[in-house]
């Protein structure tokens, strides 16, 4: 098997601060094969961007190994810098200049000729359907327009892999959607990618394989689809209010039974993971019956990876992000 | 020869802001006009006052004000810095194998070429207000000043990669404009100062080129002054622009 084109051994990024050294990254390993979207997702402070960053040649690790596309970040960084592309998390596009003159220079700067970097410009504007806007000045576009000017920037040069950190962060949700189409197509095009994102839905749309980082760990690595059976087939969530003590016996019995594959306890209600829910509702309900709880609402659903994420970390990514919006 | 083409892309880059947006180098071409009209006629009563040259005032006082319109010049490029690290554009770059003294080299050029035509333009519009070029002086002055705006380019652009903020910026950059342009004696010469003010002004480059650049207006080029001038200002272009090459090279935004 050809070697992968991003590999991390134990690596890791301290940060000293007022209250002793945070530990941002803390000993990663990753592997990244040709040809996939691999997605990296975590809450924000996770570890994503340094982790990124650090493969950037932005950053210089303070421990363990990362080769990208087979040169190692921190001996061989021009090496490094020719294979990659890179889209920050602000972008990059130089807002005076058109976007066509931001890809023929970006072009240049990789070394192209001025004739090979119209042509691979005028490719891209094509690609990612940019005709519209590329002869305008960037101060001018939306940011769904930039963000995809953005995109065009760090392929310009056909890298080995195409760093996005956080592509669609800030985008409503129509651009959002008509930047996961892009994506998706230069993954067709056979661009190796490499996204971190903390949109579950994200991450589960776009991703061959991902990686779910939360406090500078990872904690869980596969196809989302594998993550996701491992929780279980089905999710029942049942509304308990007010019946904690009685939960809690009832999460004791259930953990004994084989058609349960996990548990998860929230305040108000309880997930159960079975592999099908229609054959281990009964039960469910006859023992709810037994311990003399009311039943206040209940829902069958696909388990997704905020359950993933759950399960391996113990608190939800949406309730997360929903709380950080609030406190915005 | 990849830096050479690399410095070459990123000043076009630079340049052609300008010449889109030539507004700007109309407003720095105002500054000098505005001192030219509104405060070197009061100037003119103090010919005759010693340390004020004997002959004409202006020409005591432009080769000052040219110093000032180099210095300021360069200063204040931290801000298009900061708007360029806070746009990613800085990091783009950095990711790119780009040469990390293009990188400051193409800003600076076109920041030397930008003033460098703020600076002819205004020595030719003081002719008519009486002041004499001197011309082999004044080339050598251009070249002085080259220096000095290299050297505060290069700390200005520095300065808003590693500051990253504009609130965090402007108290520096005011902080040493004023000192700076009150200590270079451009205004009163510093001959007139207290010794203690005089020791103070020698840390100052922009006084060993005011006092270098009147003499150069009036065509003495082979003085100690000017030597002193060159010295002072060519080993610390030197360790300013290698300074400011390294923060290309360590930032983290």
């Amino acid at each position: 098997m050809a070697q992968p084109v991003v590999l991390t051994k134990n690596l890791k990024k301290f940060f000293p601060s007022k209250k002793g050294v945070i530990k941002a990254v803390n000993g990663i390993n990753l592997s990244v094969e040709s040809g996939e979207v691999f997605g990296f997702l975590g809450p924000n402070g996770a570890g994503k961007t340094t982790t990124l960053r650090m493969l950037a040649t932005l950053m210089t690790p303070d421990g363990g190994l990362a080769t990208v596309a087979g040169f190692d970040v921190v001996k061989q960084p021009g090496e490094v810098r020719r294979h990659i592309g890179y889209v920050g998390q602000s972008g990059g596009s130089d807002r005076p200049a058109t976007g066509l003159e931001n890809l023929v220079l970006q072009g240049r700067l990789y070394g192209m000729s001025y004739q090979e970097a119209k042509k691979r410009a005028n490719e891209l504007v094509k690609l990612l359907q940019l005709s519209d806007f590329a002869q305008r000045i960037v101060y001018t576009y939306s940011g769904g327009q930039r963000r995809r000017l953005d995109v065009a920037l760090g392929i310009m040069h056909r890298p080995d892999v195409l760093f996005l950190d956080e592509p669609t962060t800030g985008l409503d949700p129509q651009n959002r959607a008509n930047l996961w189409v892009q994506i998706q197509k230069l993954r067709d095009s056979g661009v190796t990618i490499f996204l971190t994102t903390h949109y579950l839905e994200e991450a589960d749309a776009l991703s061959d394989r991902l990686a779910i980082i939360d406090q500078g760990k990872i904690v869980a690595e596969g196809t989302p689809q594998v993550l996701k059976e491992e929780v279980g087939q089905d999710c029942i969530t049942i509304g308990l209010e007010n019946q904690k003590e009685k939960a809690q016996k009832l999460v004791a019995l259930l953990k004994e039974k084989s058609f349960i594959r996990s548990i998860t306890e929230q305040p108000e209600h309880l997930n159960l993971y079975v592999k099908k829910a229609a054959g281990s509702l009964p039960q469910i309900l006859q023992m709810m019956g037994q311990q003399n709880i009311k039943l206040q609402a209940i829902t069958i659903t696909k388990p997704t990876l905020d359950d993933v994420f759950l399960q391996k970390t113990g608190y939800s990514l949406r309730d997360k992000d929903a709380d950080e919006e609030l406190q915005k | 020869m990849k830096t050479l083409h690399d410095i070459r892309l990123l000043f076009w880059r630079k340049m052609m802001e300008t010449l889109r947006n030539p507004i700007f180098i109309i407003i720095s071409m105002s500054t000098p006009i505005i001192y030219l009209v509104l405060f070197s006629p009061l100037l003119k009563k103090l010919t005759g006052v010693p340390s004020f040259s004997s002959g004409n005032v202006l020409n005591t006082f432009i080769p000052g004000l040219l110093v000032i319109v180099a210095f300021l010049s360069g200063l204040f490029v931290g801000y298009t810095m900061i708007d360029e690290v806070k746009t990613g554009v800085v990091e783009r770059f950095r990711v790119t194998p780009v040469s990390r003294f293009a990188l400051l080299a193409g800003r600076v050029l076109r920041d030397l070429v930008n003033t460098l035509v703020v600076i002819i333009f205004f020595a030719l519009i003081a002719i008519p207000f009486g002041f004499h070029i001197h011309l082999l002086g004044f080339l050598v002055l251009l070249v002085l000043l080259s220096l000095l705006l290299i050297t505060t380019s290069s700390f200005g652009n520095a300065l808003g990669l590693i500051l990253k903020d504009e609130d965090r910026l402007s108290p520096i950059v005011q902080g040493i404009n004023l000192p700076v342009l009150l200590l270079s004696g451009m205004l009163l010469p510093m001959s007139l100062a207290p010794t203690w003010l005089q020791v103070i002004a020698h840390f100052n480059p922009a006084y060993y080129a005011v006092e270098a650049g009147r003499l150069l207006a009036a065509g003495h080029i082979f003085e100690a002054k000017v030597g002193e001038a060159f010295l002072f200002m060519v080993p610390l272009t030197i360790i300013v622009v290698v300074w400011a090459t390294k923060a290309f090279n360590n930032a983290v935004s």
